[in-house]
């Protein structure tokens, strides 16, 4: 893998959209960034448009309007393809072929020689613990098995860039483990990997940066630590009971927070970090430890017993549900972007 | 070098593909017990023999040479072998090879490669050639072993059958592909072009009973023709006769009848029908002809599976060959209980201007407008798998 004179974003993407058969919009206009050497997730939805984009990428589905490079060069040039690692969702390989005769096709489809192929096949079945089933015919292999296969093969060509499409599907614990280690392998040897998942704690584990797609577009996208700014937050968990609890709470507010009507706090400090309370826990907006102190020391005079404090910031799940909605709080449905049901709706639009 | 690697490893893995499937080895044992056979039949001064069994028979040594006899056999029963038996046991085994290949999960493992689609596709359907190609080739070997071994000849040209028998499978398949591509069903893939097969079988029998009946119309107006100059002839010598007794021809109300051909028909009531039987024949020859005319233009468009399959007759059996073999029976004139068409249809000059017009149907015309089929369809295919979303 050569990187002298490399991009410095193997998927820069300005513009790319697709409608099926002129009618159904499935992306609207993606803009997306992936740097070299990074683990970058792509998580949304059913329907969103996710396996869309990857296979635009891989020349599998044409564009309907594409703008933006692939490794540099733009895409669907099929010699970047020579480059680029694909592992597909629901891939299937011919039944005949055994589990190195399945490295070594998709290897010299790749345009790999022969003596290369050869050299790397033993090396690819290690790292993916395939080694024992190496000549047992692929028909026979287990989902993870073949899902192990599916990963070497995608690096047989010893590729800048690796596509992987749900790779722990079908995965027990272990397996997923294993493929989590391989792509932090590959990130170390300044490969892009690119995970498809619907797993988001397995990418939360793994990506340096994530990209959302919701209905077609890029909702957000960064670093976890950019995707939460902002709502990173403290919380006191209190004993005994949510009154007492509530109580105790209220007095060591600094005066001025607001307190609903059914005694539910949910307002801001005098400095602006929104503060909620419930069921005996406080929550404040914060990151700053500083701020937290004379609340608790006003607690602890209070006789309130604090089981656990500590500072939090939402996971990529919370991160994904807020993406799937709308200003209002409706959950964007799945698919892509809805089509307008009749005319009035049409008009409106 | 990318290309040839890409190009070798489709080869090499449409090899595997096949050596794991049971019917391409049930095809080979098939070829194997009929060189078996081929080996077991022989000719000598009485007859003919097989295995060790002798059968007298005028078809001996006496009557065609070793050569001839073996050959004559490699293309009486060699070559449909190779073009039913062989070219469906292909089918069936490469029907499947265009939707497994688009199927989800295949498909973009192949397209995801730095290959054009377009190459992808032929190489594939190059690839799937390979089937008749590994079975006409053992078929061949094992014929051009008996010849050289029984026979005593050495008759590199059996091995012709290994391209023209692809070649005409190559018809049958670049249909299979297209279909395979619209239908994504091994089964609807394998029904269709079969419908297919069937449908060109009829325009060529179509083609051939045509031929039959526009070469045997002419023959019988041909023969219709030298029967009116026969009577004629008798008429003019009828005439002569009265004229030298210093007669009149005349009428039944007795006035003289001065036009030639008037005075024909009344000395030979025979020539009125005569000329009648040429005035019919000559309107069933253009009935034919331009019955045989149409379906020789329909055919135009299809691939010409029988004339490609009989340039390997054609380059074996010389003509005169041919006609020595065939023609043993050709002096044998038809039965005259038989009726005007029964008789021409049995007429063995009808058979043999049948096959003359067939021969005279240049290479150009049959290789051509096939080719041109197989390209025309290719072409399709190829701007269908262009265009798809997978």
């Amino acid at each position: 893998m050569s990187t002298i004179n490399a991009p410095e974003h193997v998927i820069d993407l300005a513009h790319v959209a697709k409608t099926y058969r002129g009618k159904i919009p499935a992306l609207r206009g993606i803009e997306m960034r992936v740097r070299r050497g990074e683990v970058f997730g792509l998580l949304g939805p059913n329907g969103a448009g996710k396996s869309t984009l990857v296979k635009i990428l891989m020349t599998v589905i044409r564009p309907s309007k594409c703008k933006g490079t692939l490794l540099g060069e733009p895409v669907g040039r099929k010699g970047t393809l020579a480059r680029v690692g694909y592992l597909p969702e629901h891939h299937r390989f011919p039944g005949h072929l055994k589990g190195w005769q399945v490295l070594d096709f998709y290897g010299a489809m790749g345009g790999v020689e022969r003596r290369e192929r050869r050299k790397r096949i033993d090396g690819l079945l290690e790292l993916v613990g395939m080694t024992d089933w190496r000549t047992t015919p692929v028909r026979r292999y287990s989902k993870g098995m073949r899902q192990r296969v599916g990963i070497a093969q995608a690096l047989m060509n010893d590729p800048a860039l690796v596509l992987l499409d749900e790779p722990t599907d079908g995965v027990d614990p272990q397996g997923r483990r294993d493929i989590r280690d391989i792509c932090a392998r590959l990130r170390d040897e300044g490969r892009t990997v690119f995970i498809n998942s619907h797993l988001l704690s397995e990418l939360e584990m793994v990506c340096d940066r994530v990209a959302i797609l919701v209905q077609g577009l890029v909702r957000s996208q960064g670093t976890l630590t950019e995707l939460t700014e902002g709502q990173r937050y403290y919380e006191i968990a209190l004993d005994g009971s949510a009154e007492d609890a509530q109580r105790a709470i209220s007095e060591a507010l600094p005066p001025g927070v607001a307190t609903a009507p059914d005694g539910v706090i949910d307002g801001a400090m005098p400095t602006g970090e929104w503060v909620r309370v419930d069921a005996g826990r406080l929550r404040i907006g914060t990151d700053d430890a500083g701020l937290m102190q004379p609340i608790l020391r006003s607690l602890v005079s209070r006789g309130a017993a604090v089981r656990s404090m500590g500072s939090h910031r939402p996971s990529l799940e919370d991160l994904f549900l807020q993406a799937v909605k709308d200003d209002a709080g409706n959950e964007l449905g799945p698919g892509a972007a809805k089509r307008p049901n009749n005319k009035r709706e049409r008009t409106s639009s | 070098m990318r290309a040839l690697t890409q190009t070798t490893t489709l080869l090499v893995d449409a090899y595997r593909e096949l050596n794991a499937k049971k019917l391409f080895w049930i095809a080979i044992g098939l070829n194997v017990l009929m060189i078996a056979i081929y080996a077991g039949l022989g000719i000598n001064e009485r007859g003919v023999t097989f295995f060790h069994w002798g059968f007298e028979s005028p078809f001996n040594e006496q009557f065609v040479s070793k050569q001839l006899f073996y050959e004559l056999q490699f293309v009486t029963w060699g070559v449909p072998f190779l073009t039913w038996v062989s070219t469906i046991l292909a089918l069936i085994s490469t029907a499947a090879m265009i939707p497994d290949m688009i199927t989800g999960g295949s498909i973009e493992m192949l397209l995801s490669k730095p290959m054009g689609r377009i190459r992808l596709l032929l190489t594939k359907f190059a690839t799937g050639l390979l089937f008749v190609a590994m079975q006409v080739l053992v078929f061949s070997g094992g014929c051009f072993l008996v010849l050289w071994l029984r026979g005593g000849v050495v008759e590199p040209s059996l091995f012709l059958a290994v391209p023209i028998v692809v070649l005409f499978f190559s018809y049958l398949f670049c249909v299979c592909v297209l279909l395979g591509l619209l239908t994504r069903s091994t089964i609807a893939t394998l029904l269709l072009t079969v419908g297919f097969w069937v449908v060109v079988f009829i325009v060529n029998s179509a083609d051939d009973v045509l031929l039959l009946q526009r070469e045997s119309a002419i023959l019988r107006l041909e023969d219709a023709e030298a029967n009116l100059d026969r009577q004629i002839a008798l008429s003019d010598r009828m005439i002569q006769n009265v004229e030298a007794r210093d007669e009149q021809i005349t009428t039944p109300e007795g006035e003289e009848i001065k036009d030639l051909d008037e005075r024909r028909n009344a000395v030979n009531i025979a020539l009125g029908p005569s000329r009648q039987r040429l005035v019919d024949r000559r309107e069933s020859v253009e009935n034919w002809t331009s019955w045989s005319s149409r379906v020789t233009l329909l055919k135009v468009v299809f691939p010409k599976t029988q004339e490609t399959i009989q340039l390997l007759t054609r380059h074996l059996i010389s003509e005169d060959d041919l006609n020595r073999t065939t023609g043993a029976s050709s002096d044998v004139p038809p039965p005259d209980s038989m009726s005007d068409d029964d008789q021409a249809f049995n007429d063995p000059r009808v058979a043999e201007r049948v096959d003359a017009a067939k021969r005279d149907r240049s290479l150009a015309w049959v290789l051509g407008t096939s080719v041109g089929f197989e390209l025309f369809i290719l072409g399709i295919a190829c701007v269908i798998f262009v265009r798809r979303d997978f």
